[in-house]
């Protein structure tokens, strides 16, 4: 799982934090409390739970309607905003799912703001997927 | 050039198109059928509208947060990525095209694009 700190060094980045599915925030690193707190994040983070779900929902159906494939599992879900962005991902529960199916409790998911002048999406994408791989 | 001609030209680009936010109509170009891009510009329309929802609903408990007024939203799958800014969406395979390189295309040529939703 990436670690929230390995989430802050990425470029740009403002806020990192983990919530679960039901939107519920868990744990934080906030680089600047003076543009965003602890409340803001606590929001953001069931926002993002509910745009998780709607998106694979969304996937799902996609994938069922056009037999495309390719779309399924949503790996990251990200907002733009005008100054800053939120990278969102719950790969990890997809593969606890498929590791050992049937198992109550599933990770959290991990969250990230970055300001968009240097945010590198990419690198956010790996650092959440193969956090192993990162510096 | 439309920004859908200047996105169908990019690497990895399979489809891209517009709708409106009223949802009476669309357009695109690429390899979707008809009714595949009318599905696809639904669901990018009804996601765009709840974004939108979410990040007002942000201003107004935390004002001046970075995340207001909404640009786009980017799904990210394992083989093809849909990104979408204003009114315009987008896929991309993700073996031959740049996220990054998307995603700053249509924000600067979507930057001057008012956020009413009209």
């Amino acid at each position: 799982m990436a670690t929230l700190d390995e989430l802050m060094k990425l470029p740009g980045a403002m806020a990192a934090f983990e919530f679960r599915g039901s939107g519920e925030l868990l744990e934080q690193r906030i680089a600047y409390p003076e543009r965003i707190n602890e409340s803001t994040l606590d929001l953001l983070a069931h926002m993002c739970a509910a745009n998780m779900c709607i998106a694979t929902m969304q996937a799902r159906g996609w994938e069922k309607v056009t037999h495309m494939k390719g779309f399924y599992p949503i790996q990251e879900c990200t907002l733009i905003g005008f100054d800053w962005s939120v990278v969102v991902s719950g790969l990890d529960r997809e593969r606890l799912k498929d590791k050992d199916r049937g198992k109550t409790s599933l990770p959290p998911f991990t969250g990230v703001v970055l300001a968009n002048e240097k945010a590198d999406y990419e690198a956010a994408f790996a650092t959440m997927e193969n956090p192993e791989s990162t510096p | 050039m439309s920004i859908v001609t200047d996105l169908l030209a990019k690497p990895g680009v399979i489809a891209a198109g517009e709708y409106a936010y009223r949802g009476d109509r669309f357009s695109y170009r690429g390899t979707l059928s008809d009714e595949h891009a009318r599905m696809a510009s639904i669901m990018c329309r009804a996601t765009t509208m709840g974004v939108n929802m979410e990040s007002r609903m942000l201003e107004a408990f935390q004002t001046r947060n970075g995340l207001y007024p909404p640009r786009g939203w980017v799904v990210h799958g394992p083989d093809y990525t849909v990104c979408v800014m204003a009114n315009v969406f987008c896929m991309l395979d993700n073996a031959q095209g740049s996220i990054n390189d998307m995603i700053g295309f249509m924000r600067q040529a979507l930057a001057k694009v008012s956020s009413n939703l009209i």
